[in-house]
């Protein structure tokens, strides 16, 4: 009787056993999975910033040349100094310091000019202008070389490279050996992609123009978007009478999120451009189309964090007699802000990197100017990137990859905007 | 278990008495010394007169055509089992049932002789003269200072900061809460323990002077020293206030209560003084729910 009893309990003690052993299995396997999945993720993320930093990093420094000038009272004209052709005049200057004159210099000066930024014409003409006594005098300027030369500099085109790959003869190659020889080639900051527009030369373009004009764009968006959409959840959420009506717009509103980007910019392209006349290009209108698009998702993330406060403190209110108004804007609403600051500063950065609208509403044509206000014509960071990729200077393709870390700085700062703001309401209990 | 209350119901048609020997003594004791003339005031004049109210909420029936008197000055506790409609009852009392969509209350109830169901009678003003402690402590996540303050605030009852403060020190007196707040007034009041939170909301609702207090299972979910806290601090609330509690536990509502009314599936069953409900039920049911058979 004890015997089979044992028995029984022993085998009811290895099944348990065995059924252990198989459930352990399971979750180790499970896990491996996970980890396996997060490191798949993690090594495409750092495949992408790994290749955006390798591509971009050396867009961040730029080569500077100083080139000792004669300003020759011959060819400059004191009340007219922009007349001069300044990068000829240098161009010969300096063949002719190399034993290069009259006409075996003819050919050579327009690969000689090719070395310089066209900075250096307007640098000299402007320090003329603002100088006159410095005609007759050898000034040195420091100027950017070209885009090719500091291609060169930076170790991306060499003399071994295929001549059909490059845009630096042997001849400019051997200059600016020369010249770097002579220990007149610096490496510097370069603080030009940051305080400059864009530009046709890619070694005087920078993201200034289309940073402002995102910015400008965001805070229209932000100033439409949030009030809005906060306002229309509210009242969704805590004030519409439950029926047919209520639930169709709710039913639209999670549609009009999935509704793709383009789609908003060709109704912008209509309604404020064509209809409304606004002008196009500017901020003003790229934050109108990208609010349209940031609503729905403001709306939704809105109502699923007021629909997150707990019911016990409405009833709490209501009882106290509070009004609804008072027990949604005293109580509930307050609660419910991180959730909505979250909720609105992760759609206001996904705008930030909406492309495809601004294509429609003409952002992504070539503007050099930086604008001060929501009216004038602009660039955008996510255009600014589209146009440099799609360049024919092998230069300005660093700069894209640049351009890339800007903005992606921008959705960083932005995100961590919103944890730190998160944090910063959640703490007041 | 089930075979128990079938009997039971057949004894209730069997229009038996219930015998008062089956009542457990301690509960018959703490009835008795909670309606004890020596300890309780006498029971004071009719302020809510409910008549025929029924509550339905869509097309269910919460509440049947229930009509109860409720006395000034006094404890009235309503029991009875999970889902007989006692919280609903005590919903209606401060209108509370209008925030839920699809609530419907039918009959009449009459405070002081004023219809609190009419037209021209605003909720929010009644929710002022009806205040109401809920089961889960609910205190504002803000300080314990503007927990206690919101009330008069809103219903703009103190003309200066100085009087505002008093209001706030004299309702956590009132509520026994003052020694253990008077230095910590503004951190928040969710950071209290449970039975000081049940507390706090208890001034809170104090604050703004109600003629009424409703109270939902304050109770349930505190240990047994913080609840001994709450029934003290309502036997002395009742001195001033017409309270009206929903408790789940017999001996609370023996302690606490001068009144009691028993509540089964939407119906009410039997209502009376404490005493005669817990030592000599007339009805079968409330007899063998008070005894612990159903419920």
């Amino acid at each position: 009787m004890t015997e089979t009893q044992d028995a029984m309990t022993a085998t009811r003690l290895d099944r348990l056993r065995g059924g252990l052993k198989r459930r352990y299995a399971r979750e180790a396997r499970f896990r491996l999975y996970g980890i396996l999945a997060i490191a798949v993720a993690v090594a495409f993320l750092a495949l992408l910033l790994g290749r955006i930093i390798d591509q971009g990093h050396t867009a961040f420094y730029a080569h500077e040349v100083a080139v000792p000038v004669y300003l020759d009272p011959a060819r400059i004209d004191p009340t007219y100094p922009q007349g001069t052709n300044f990068e000829q005049m240098v161009a010969q200057q300096q063949l002719a310091s190399r034993g290069l004159e009259g006409d075996a210099a003819g050919p050579l000066a327009a690969e000689m000019r090719g070395l310089f930024s066209s900075e250096l014409k307007f640098e000299i003409a402007r320090r003329v202008a603002e100088d006159p006594s410095l005609i007759g005098q050898t000034v040195t300027f420091d100027v950017p070389v070209s885009d090719e030369a500091d291609l060169y500099f930076k170790d991306e085109i060499s003399i071994d490279t295929p001549a059909e790959q490059r845009r630096l003869t042997n001849q400019q190659i051997g200059w600016l050996d020369e010249l770097e020889n002579d220990g007149k080639v610096q490496a510097h900051f370069n603080s030009r992609l940051f305080t400059s527009g864009d530009s046709t030369e890619p070694e005087l373009a920078g993201v200034l123009g289309a940073v402002i004009g995102s910015a400008l764009m965001l805070m229209v968006t932000a100033f439409l978007a949030l009030p809005i959409g906060v306002a229309a959840a509210v009242y969704l959420e805590e004030f519409a009478p439950r029926n047919r009506l209520s639930a169709l717009i709710e039913v639209n509103i999670n549609n009009l999120a999935a509704v793709p980007s383009i789609v908003y910019g060709l109704l912008g392209l209509a309604l404020f451009i064509n209809w409304m006349h606004l002008p196009r290009s500017s901020p003003l209108v790229g934050g109108l189309v990208l609010a349209l698009m940031a609503l729905p998702t403001i709306i939704i993330a809105t109502r699923s964090s007021l629909k997150a406060v707990p019911p016990s403190i409405r009833e709490a209110a209501l009882a106290m007699g509070a009004s609804r108004t008072q027990t949604v804007f005293q109580h509930v609403l307050p609660l419910a802000l991180p959730g909505v600051m979250t909720g609105a500063i992760i759609s206001l950065a996904h705008a930030l990197g909406e492309t495809a609208p601004l294509l429609l509403i003409g952002m992504v044509s070539f503007i050099p100017g930086i604008a001060s206000s929501i009216t004038e014509p602009t660039g955008a960071l996510p255009s600014l990137i589209y146009i440099w990729e799609n360049a024919s200077e092998r230069a300005f393709h660093e700069r894209t990859a640049a351009a890339i870390m800007v903005l992606l700085t921008f959705m960083i700062v932005m995100n961590a905007a919103a944890i730190l703001l998160r944090r910063h309401f959640e703490r007041r209990w | 278990m089930k075979q128990t209350i079938y009997r039971s119901q057949d004894g209730l048609e069997g229009g038996a008495s219930a015998p008062a020997a089956e009542v457990p003594a301690e509960l018959a004791a703490a009835a008795q010394a909670a309606t004890d003339p020596k300890r309780s005031a006498p029971v004071g004049p009719t302020k809510i007169s409910a008549r025929d109210v029924s509550v339905f909420y869509g097309d269910k029936q919460a509440l049947f055509d229930i009509s109860l008197d409720i006395p000034d000055k006094t404890v009235t506790s309503l029991i009875g089992p999970s889902g007989c409609g006692k919280s609903t009852f005590l919903r209606t009392m401060n209108r509370m049932n209008d925030t839920i969509a699809g609530a419907r209350v039918t009959g009449r109830i009459d405070m002081d002789g004023e219809d609190i169901n009419a037209r021209s009678l605003d909720p929010v003003l009644l929710r002022a003269r009806v205040g109401m402690v809920f089961q889960k402590p609910n205190p504002f996540p803000k300080s314990i200072f503007e927990n206690v303050a919101y009330g008069p605030r809103i219903h703009g009852l103190t003309r200066s900061k100085a009087e505002l403060a008093e209001v706030v020190e004299e309702s956590l007196r009132r509520a026994g809460l003052w020694e253990e707040v008077a230095d910590r007034l503004h951190s928040p009041g969710t950071g209290l323990s449970g039975g000081q939170q049940q507390r706090l909301v208890i001034a809170r609702a104090i604050a703004v002077n109600p003629e009424v207090i409703l109270m939902d299972e304050p109770c349930s979910a505190l240990d047994p020293i913080a609840t001994a806290k709450i029934e003290e601090l309502i036997d002395e609330l009742r001195e001033r206030y017409c309270i009206v509690i929903v408790t789940h536990s017999m001996a609370q509502a023996a302690r606490v209560s001068q009144r009691t009314a028993f509540f089964h599936m939407g119906r009410l069953i039997e209502t009376g003084d404490t005493e005669e409900i817990f030592t000599n039920p007339r009805e079968r049911r409330t007899l063998d729910y008070i005894t612990g058979r159903f419920g």
